[in-house]
């Protein structure tokens, strides 16, 4: 069995191998059918991948234990979806994981282009190239089929890991993370092949928005297991493996708006290399980091097994990106990135994309800077530091808050040059919306946070602007369903602007309106009150577990016309020590969550209740929907659209744009 | 390429987004120092210690009062920590945690609410190399 594995994986780095030196020589000297073969070793890669990773599968089902990985990853108790799950839940699998999700991709898109010749004569040496790191660490670094003579049991999973959010959220991130792979070979492939018009744009879009669709879900997915199971009503917390997973999606929304400025007046094309090769790179730091563990030093590059590799070849890439788009942009010929057109004025639909641009860029690079300070400060100073939550805040608050507004402008200024004149009629009524809206909320005592009534405000702008645009356009379409199936990509896109507009409110709730009250030390009978509800402690009593004891208390709580019992409690393990137990509330109403923790005191007659109100916090799962369903409208094959294009590249074919 | 109003703005925004961060940075964005148990000695001002908490984990009443040592290391230092704010419930002996503080008189006095627990799966330690 691993004897097989082992082969089919070699096969796999023999294929990918072939698809990089033969496809890279066959289009230097223009040799069409050793291209085409290039090209179908490249697309049998993929079932060679799937057998080995179909082998790991089987051997954690079976739990054969003759394999190392099987054995130090799970256990027989283990339930059988969590034995699977342990496929990415050590190094070796997932980058199996990679490997097997980046060679379907590259088979995929290679095939339904495989018209373009010239696109694609340079794209699959490129995706060789990424498959051949991978295969070589699965064949020869890390190899998921080591085997041993078999223990009695396995070493089982860490107990966090038993969730079912972690069957869902790390396969999401790899598939956005590998995503990314797709536009950058087309892009690298458009670059050394010299056909940088728009076609590598077209034909990648909607890989992109479903690169860019799986990192957001995996974000959201591991955001609400963090506010369900870590149970304080945090998120979020700057970690360097969330950020990880949220600079390419920065830098991936960044790239999502600026191509529409190349497809549509043929500007920006160096930029969009730029964007599509950082969003590609930050995706394998990304995936780097999330293997390595949290880079406190640069010990732990050289800790790590595969950590040296991995920097080779994150530095082999950027060295290869930089040279290739420096090359064609200084050069003239076709292959130019040189344009012709050049921005007209500071208020039209290009330039605030621009802004777009540079505030979600600067955001992601602030924060790699983050996470990279522990790093930095170590080389440059001799001692580690760190940043924290004020600095990234400070960043998201400088950086996010305009782009805010920008949502609502950008998609409302006329392309080329926008008057005065219509710019006043067009955002008279969202203007007016969000300045009542401002004040009111200001009336309310909403003042208390700045931060909060900025996001609120130009929340309520952005929302008034969608609104207006749907109903202008429904008069003129004749229907709200004719309307966005006559242009899926901007409806789609105002329902993500929507989604962002709840996010940034579930957000800006939760931290800017939240109310903590510590440490009510309360005996039974009494009360405290917090954020306008009313707790009473009305009685404990002591649990008994497997391995643990410990008390649950019954809080009342009366207020904002709901009433409900919230049950905080603690365990005591012996061998683990005291945890807590928190107890929390949807407030339907609200759409807030009411926290409570509590801790006996000394006497053991009173008790120490902790409470935290986050009001509007259910807004950001909303929004998480809405966006899905955003991306999904954006994304769906549209048929008008691929005859547009089809009458567009009249010398050629449409590339099939999936 | 002549020199268009719109470039200029353009370029004046990136510097203005630059020297936001470089104001930023040299202001108030000079980090905490990070410290383990071993090298913390008697470091002055707001450090973050970084470790493994060592049991038992006592509430002295609203706080908590726990020992924290090097994280995968022999090494015998401990910091004896006392802790108010918010806890995670992920937070128990053994756990990797990070929390920001000042030491005072050899005992590590923690910020409120700034005790964080790292994520126990993204921080397993890489599996051993074999051959």
């Amino acid at each position: 069995m691993a004897s097989l594995g082992r082969a089919a994986l070699l096969i796999a780095f023999g294929l990918v191998a072939y698809a990089l030196l033969a496809g890279s020589y066959a289009a230097w000297k223009k040799r069409r059918r050793l291209a085409l073969s290039a090209q179908n070793a490249l697309i049998a890669a993929f079932p060679a991948t799937l057998v080995a990773s179909a082998i790991l599968l089987i051997a954690l089902a079976r739990h054969d234990f003759t394999f190392a990985y099987v054995a130090e990853h799970t256990s027989r108790n283990l339930p059988l979806p969590y034995t699977l799950s342990a496929f990415w839940g050590g190094q070796e699998g997932s980058l199996l994981l990679w490997l097997v999700i980046l060679t379907g991709y590259a088979a995929l898109a290679v095939w339904l282009n495989r018209r373009h010749r010239e696109l694609m004569a340079w794209t699959v040496p490129v995706f060789g190239l990424i498959a051949v790191f991978f295969g070589f660490m699965l064949c020869f670094v890390s190899s998921p089929f080591h085997q041993q003579p078999a223990p009695a049991d396995g070493a089982g999973m860490v107990p966090s890991l038993q969730n079912p959010y972690m069957l869902a959220h790390p396969p999401m991130l790899y598939l956005g993370y590998v995503g990314l792979a797709v536009p950058f070979a087309f892009a690298m492939g458009a670059l050394l092949s010299g056909r940088t018009d728009e076609r590598w744009i077209v034909a990648t879009r909607r890989w992109t928005l479903a690169a860019w669709l799986f990192l957001g879900v995996g974000q959201l997915l591991g955001s609400h297991w963090a506010y369900v199971e870590i149970g304080w009503g945090g998120y979020y917390a700057w970690d360097p493996v969330e950020n990880a997973a949220f600079m390419p999606w920065l830098v991936a929304t960044a790239f999502l708006h600026s191509v529409m400025i190349q497809e549509k007046r043929g500007m920006l094309k160096v930029w969009n290399m730029v964007l599509v090769a950082l969003a590609f790179n930050l995706s394998l730091f990304g995936t780097f980091l999330t293997r390595s563990g949290i880079i406190n030093s640069v010990h732990s590059f050289s800790q790590s097994p595969i950590g040296a590799w991995f920097m080779g070849f994150l530095v082999l890439m950027i060295v290869f990106s930089v040279v290739l788009i420096l090359w064609r942009s200084s050069g003239g010929g076709d292959g130019s990135l040189r344009t012709k057109t050049k921005l007209e004025s500071l208020v039209s639909r290009e330039a605030t994309f621009l802004y777009n641009n540079l505030l979600l860029v600067a955001l992601a690079l602030t924060i790699l800077w983050g996470v990279l300070y522990p790093v930095l400060s170590e080389a440059v100073r001799g001692q580690t530091r760190s940043v924290s939550k004020p600095y990234y805040d400070f960043f998201l608050h400088t950086f996010g808050l305009p782009l805010i507004l920008l949502m609502g402008l950008g998609p409302l200024v006329a392309w080329r040059k926008a008057s005065l004149r219509s710019l006043a009629k067009t955002f008279l009524i969202p203007f007016a919306v969000a300045v009542v809206t401002g004040g009111v909320l200001l009336g309310l005592g909403f003042g208390s946070s700045w931060v909060g009534l900025l996001a609120y405000t130009f929340s309520a702008f952005v929302a008034a602007s969608i609104v207006l645009e749907f109903v202008r356009g429904r008069s003129a379409a004749g229907g709200i369903f004719k309307l966005v199936s006559r242009n899926r990509r901007r409806y789609g896109g105002y329902v993500v602007h929507a989604a962002v507009v709840l996010f940034v409110i579930g957000v800006a709730g939760s931290n800017s309106y939240q109310t903590i009250r510590e440490n009510g030390h309360l005996r039974i009978g009494q009360s405290m009150e917090a954020a306008g509800y009313r707790f009473t402690y009305e009685s404990i009593k002591g649990v008994k577990g497997p391995n643990y004891t410990g008390f649950r208390t019954v809080v009342s709580v009366v207020g904002n016309g709901e009433r409900f019992d919230l049950t905080p409690g603690q365990n005591n393990d012996p061998l683990q020590g005291t945890s807590f137990v928190a107890s929390i509330y949807h407030d339907p109403r609200t759409l807030g969550d009411v926290f409570t923790n509590a801790s006996l005191d000394k006497a053991g007659t009173a008790i120490d209740l902790h409470i935290f109100v986050k009001p509007l916090i259910n807004l950001i799962w909303a929004g998480g929907f809405l966006f899905v369903f955003g991306a999904l409208v954006a994304m769906w094959p549209d048929a008008v659209e691929q005859r547009r294009l089809a009458a567009r590249y009249a010398a050629g074919t449409a590339p099939a744009g999936i | 390429m002549g020199a268009s109003p719109a470039r200029l703005v353009i370029a004046l925004s990136v510097a203005a987004a630059l020297a936001i961060f470089v104001v930023y940075t040299a202001l108030a964005g000079n980090g905490v120092a990070q410290l383990t148990p071993s090298t913390i000695g008697t470091a002055k001002g707001n450090v973050l210690l970084v470790g493994k908490v060592v049991g038992p984990v006592q509430h002295v009443g609203g706080a908590l009062r726990f020992a924290v040592k090097d994280i995968g290391d022999a090494k015998p230092a401990r910091v004896s920590v006392s802790y108010a704010g918010s806890v995670p419930s992920l937070f128990r002996t053994g756990r990797d945690i990070s929390v920001a503080g000042v030491m005072r008189n050899g005992r590590f006095a923690a910020t409120r609410d700034s005790l964080i627990t790292k994520c126990p799966d993204h921080y397993a330690p890489p599996a051993s190399p074999k051959t």
